[in-house]
């Protein structure tokens, strides 16, 4: 049997050889735990939409056949899919040590975020210059909500990419730049698989 | 969890990018949502099998996101965020399919429905 020596003044707690926790990996799955709770939050949008999208939730007003096109939704859905792929190759860029290369496609990809945006006010304010905005009906409320929160997300991405763009040249590629860079990967990713589910539920299933 | 690098861009996590994943991802999800698209404009399926397509369509698109853009697998450094999805994943049904469930059964039971329920759509 094994004997295992009381802790005393020589007791070593930590192993400089440890292969414990490194601070990115921590980070990084610390982070996709939050977007697991976040994915929860649309969960409920998503249930939400569900419930109220039928002419009682309409009370006389439109309900999604009238209001969504998915031939409109495809261009987003290239725009933010493409945004995506424009991030995901800066980090490929990220791997090669290359600041220019991380910072190019950042740039692209918020550019391609903000056509995205542009679809979405575009869409919203026109339903609310016709009078179907969102204090309508319970339906409108609920659709309003579910594509208002994925367009803040969207937005707050943009904003964490634009301190991106200031804190690579200035900070360089040190351990916090870089569990943000990959954090902001997964939180990029994450935005273009809630638009997919958006995309099908709302403008296709929604408009059949 | 891997192991402590001195180089950040030596981390595992970084190693992992990928252009081919990347481009892959890209474009497996592009034809399969442009896949889903042709057939709701088509409108030749009836309603349930129309929703199954579409859905398995979605469910294609959504593990090719997980598979080629998140890189989730069961390497060491993506383990855990594989387990905790696959955790996760239960809620999401259990909260979309219990909450549509009741709130289904409570209207059949408590709303009285109007005549005509179909209304024009965009795609007419």
């Amino acid at each position: 049997m094994a004997t295992q020596a009381a802790p005393g003044a020589g007791t070593r707690l930590f192993h400089p050889h440890f292969e414990g926790h490194d601070q990115i990996s921590a980070r990084t799955l610390g982070f996709w735990l939050y977007m697991l709770s976040d994915a929860l939050i649309f969960t409920g949008l998503f249930v939400a939409y569900a419930v109220l999208n039928n002419p009682m939730g309409a009370a006389g007003g439109p309900i999604a056949t009238q209001i969504v096109n998915p031939v409109e939704g495809i261009w987003q859905t290239y725009a933010v899919l493409g945004s995506v792929a424009a991030y995901s190759l800066a980090t490929v860029a990220l791997k090669k040590g290359s600041k220019a290369g991380v910072m190019a496609g950042i740039v692209i990809s918020i550019l391609l975020a903000l056509i995205f945006l542009g679809y979405e006010v575009r869409d919203l304010m026109g339903l609310m210059a016709q009078g179907h905005g969102p204090d309508r009906s319970g339906f409108l409320s609920a659709f309003f909500v579910l594509i208002a929160t994925h367009g803040l997300h969207m937005m707050f991405g943009i904003l964490w990419m634009l301190v991106m763009l200031v804190q690579i040249p200035t900070l360089g590629f040190s351990p916090n730049v870089v569990a943000r860079l990959l954090n902001l990967r997964m939180f990029w990713q994450f935005q273009a698989t809630v638009w997919v589910l958006v995309y099908v539920y709302v403008y296709m299933i929604g408009a059949f | 969890m891997s192991a402590p690098h001195s180089n950040p861009l030596d981390h595992p996590e970084v190693r992992q990018a990928s252009t081919w994943r990347y481009l892959a991802g890209f474009a497996a999800t592009i034809v399969l949502m442009q896949a889903a698209l042709t057939v709701t404009l088509r409108q030749h399926l009836p309603y349930t099998e129309y929703t199954l397509t579409i859905g398995g369509l979605a469910l294609a698109s959504l593990l090719a996101q997980a598979a080629l853009f998140f890189g989730l697998d069961i390497s060491r450094a993506q383990i855990w965020k594989s387990v905790s999805l696959v955790l996760t994943v239960p809620l999401f049904i259990l909260s979309v399919g219990l909450t549509v469930w009741m709130f289904q059964s409570l209207m059949q039971r408590t709303m009285i429905m109007p005549h005509n329920m179909t209304q024009p759509t965009m795609l007419q």
